[in-house]
């Protein structure tokens, strides 16, 4: 018999979505800091392409230290980091009878040090020392939930929100820096290629297991194949799609949300990374981001959506 | 280094140690290792104790200033000693009245024989504003209304303790309990090795076990009991209680929108393989608030159609509606009577004695000696509205007398008792702070009480208000086998 309410079902699952999405955003934000100190100011100044992994688009300031404050600091921005990781601890405040202590503990501390820090991650100086925290952090805590927690139906919707907002982060992070590589108009861009793509395999923490992928093909199309395709790395969007299919499994009446994630790996399947073009890459992207988001729609409605047997 | 100092105030009973400054022999073991601890090591123990209380996020929420502020849990290390021999007779006299006020709360709802036999006044019962008509006629399982209660007794200038008030609806404070002897043992540590220092911490599995034994009985259905913790939510002052007894017993902690009543009279959980039958509810939501259909039409916090659920026996619900009609200070008054009358027994624990001023000559006494007394509204908790007749200013005391006149049925007063004592970590010494105590006591087919209990400490040299919400501290309460 299950006992988890949806109530706390839907907070579990928030709550490792905005956890995840508070490491991605660190991630990017420190891949990018590292990437323009690498490359001549001309060639690629923009922090702009930021705002969109974040889904900021409206944002107007496209100064680096506006933009980055506006991913890091800014509570207005519920898609910042300090957003992100106190909307994490909103969503476990009454969960707490569910997860284990010490990893209330320490998404606690994260957002003590969130709060405190934001300014140290806006300032270049400081910046990456800030985003591996914030990193660090979450991969501490979701050590605590992976060693601690029994395999449940509270530890299956903390997976399921992780790997739903990490498959929907990697395709966004993709379609901004496919975007600046595969256009042929930026001058100079060719030169830089390489630094680039490796930029791209770091934000989403993939370069060293694509390094030592025995199967794979150099340049654009063997990276942006290593993170689409590649069902061994977890963080590949199919890896990602994957473990959603799997927690769905162990979930009472899985069907529809089976559906949507199948149809979303298919859609995956049909990419030809070596085919793609700059528009090709949003328009897959554009696909993508709709399947997934029919994932999370229809995990939705299963789990969260209040049932009432008298209506 | 220096000796620690115990300092007590002549006249007033102090809990550790003898009027000749002798330590009392239950806690002659203690005594002697605050002493030889010195001031400086138990002022360091004090410190760590409340590190970790802030690293354990034992908190709770107050309310009066405004918003909703999460403190840290005062605990003083000094632990609060009372011998078993003396407990086993507390917890007798506790049962006892248990017994007579689930049996008092039953009469209510059904015949009325108290009032009938001319034992309790009917008028008293007409103008209760916790008597609850909807509950008339229903039958809780084991005739037990108050499954959980907690009442506060108080320990007068002789070293009698007398109940100070008996709280039936929703009383907290049991997770504290638990948590001060976990940071009591790590502050002296020692003490527990050397002596028989009785355990508290079998209460969620008591609590747990009484629980399941009021789910309603069921046709041959084999499935599991739902049992479930019901709670208004993160805001209640009490959270981290709720949150600590879920826990623990291993129960949903559930809210309000969680639950719904279908048109059979079951209550449902919204689970997410879909409803799931409940049988059971721990409430710690008034009354008021449980059934908008019911009761508060604007409450969120309940649960439509929770009562006829209740009414049909669908589902049980601890404590019931309607068990605080006899958790009012006023009806407390009647309570010896009660024993006596329901169970033909003598009172074995005191009730602090009491003036009605539902009775004319009663009032009269405590309007002329109102300066000498404490005047208590019947529907107060947490200490608010009660005024202490020699600390009042003149326009205070003139304000309550001027409520008890509107509405004398709703006032009893008491003389002001002097309350026992115990050292208390204060500004680097040992000095006197009063307490009480609350024990738990639950009832359903036995009776269990805590093990002590939880003692809550005056902060302030020479105050009596020991809530939490006022400023009040605590500290852990060792029954000591001699």
């Amino acid at each position: 018999m299950s006992t988890l309410l949806s109530r706390v079902a839907e907070n579990l699952y928030w709550a490792a979505r905005y956890l995840e999405r508070a490491e991605g955003t660190a991630r990017v934000v420190r891949e990018h800091t590292n990437l323009l100190i690498d490359i001549p100011t001309s060639v690629l100044t923009s922090w702009e392409p930021l705002l969109t992994i974040t889904g900021a688009e409206d944002f107007d300031a496209l100064d680096e230290s506006a933009i980055v404050q506006h991913l890091v600091a800014d509570t207005k921005n519920p898609g910042s980091i300090i957003s992100s990781v106190a909307q994490a601890r909103e969503n476990l405040r009454t969960c707490r009878e569910i997860i284990p202590v010490s990893a209330w503990n320490a998404v606690n501390d994260l957002h003590l040090y969130v709060t405190a820090r934001a300014p140290e991650g806006v300032a270049r100086q400081s910046r990456t020392r800030f985003t591996d925290h914030v990193i660090g952090e979450h991969q501490r805590i979701m050590g605590i939930l992976t060693t601690m927690m029994s395999r449940d139906e509270a530890y299956t919707m903390l997976r399921l929100g992780r790997h739903v907002e990490r498959a929907d982060m990697t395709t966004r992070v993709l379609d901004v820096l496919a975007t600046s590589l595969l256009s042929d108009n930026a001058p100079g861009a060719g030169l830089y290629d390489d630094l680039l793509w490796s930029s791209l395999l770091r934000s989403l923490s993939a370069s060293q297991m694509y390094q030592r992928d025995p199967g794979r093909t150099d340049g654009a199309a063997g990276a942006l194949d290593f993170v689409l395709h590649t069902s061994s790395f977890p963080r590949s969007v199919r890896y990602c799609l994957e473990s959603v299919r799997e927690s769905v499994q162990r979930l009472p009446r899985p069907s529809a949300t089976l559906a949507a994630v199948d149809m979303s790996l298919s859609i995956l399947s049909t990419v030809d990374p070596a085919q793609l073009s700059a528009d090709g890459v949003h328009n897959m992207v554009d696909r993508m981001e709709i399947a997934i988001g029919n994932v999370h729609n229809e995990i939705s409605m299963a789990y969260f959506t209040a049932f009432d047997a008298s209506h | 280094m220096t000796m620690a100092e115990i300092r007590t105030t002549e006249g007033t009973w102090d809990e550790l140690l003898l009027e000749d400054g002798t330590p009392r022999p239950a806690a002659a073991a203690l005594v002697a290792q605050l002493q030889s601890l010195g001031m400086v090591e138990l002022q360091e123990r004090q410190n760590l104790a409340e590190l970790d209380i802030l690293a354990a996020g034992i908190t709770f929420t107050v309310y009066n200033d405004g918003r909703g502020t999460d403190r840290a849990w005062p605990m003083d290390i000094v632990p609060r000693i009372i011998e078993a021999a003396e407990w086993r007779r507390t917890e007798l006299g506790l049962s006892q009245r248990l017994r007579a006020l689930n049996r008092f709360i039953h009469d209510i709802y059904h015949q009325q024989d108290i009032i009938r036999d001319g034992v309790f006044p009917a008028d008293l019962l007409a103008d209760s504003v916790n008597f609850r008509p909807q509950c008339t006629g229903v039958n809780p399982a084991f005739g037990v209304w108050a499954h959980i209660c907690g009442s506060d007794l108080v320990r007068d200038d002789k070293g009698v303790l007398h109940v100070l008030e008996d709280n039936l609806r929703v009383p907290s404070g049991v997770s504290y309990l638990m948590q001060n002897r976990l940071i009591s043992k790590r502050a002296f540590a020692d003490l527990f090795r050397e002596q028989s220092i009785l355990p508290v911490d079998d209460y969620p599995d008591r609590l747990r076990r009484l629980l399941f034994s009021l789910a309603p009985e069921r046709s041959a259905m084999a499935r599991q009991t739902g049992v479930v913790l019901l709670t208004p939510g993160i805001y209640n002052s009490a959270y981290f209680e709720h949150t600590f007894l879920a826990q623990r017993m291993g129960i949903p902690l559930v809210e309000g929108a969680d639950l719904f009543v279908d048109r059979d009279d079951r209550v449902w959980m919204r689970t997410i393989a879909g409803p799931q039958p409940v049988d059971v509810i721990y409430r710690r939501i008034d009354d008021l608030y449980l059934d908008p259909e019911v009761f508060n039409p604007d409450s969120t916090l309940g649960v439509p159609g929770l009562m006829r659920a209740w009414q049909s026996g669908t589902v049980a619900i601890a404590n019931a509606p309607g068990a605080g009609v006899a958790d009012d200070k006023v009806v407390y008054a009647w309570v010896p009577d009660m024993i006596r009358y329901y169970l033909g027994e003598e009172p074995l624990l005191p009730n602090v004695p009491t003036y009605r001023c539902h009775y004319p000559d009663e009032l009269a006494y405590v309007l002329d000696h109102a300066h000498e007394l404490v005047l208590k509204p019947a529907n107060e908790s947490g200490g608010y509205g009660i005024t202490i007749g020699d600390r009042a200013t003149p326009a205070q005391l003139a304000a309550a007398i001027k409520a008890v006149r509107q509405d004398p049925r709703n006032w009893v007063a008491q003389p002001i008792l002097s309350l026992s004592t115990a050292p208390t970590l204060s500004n680097g010494e040992l000095a006197p702070r009063h307490i009480d105590l609350r024990p738990f006591v639950l009832s359903g087919e036995s009776t269990y009480v805590t093990t002590g209990g939880l003692t809550r400490v005056a902060l302030v040299e020479g105050s009596l208000i020991v809530n939490s919400s006022q400023g009040g501290g605590s500290k852990d309460t060792w029954i000591v086998e001699i």
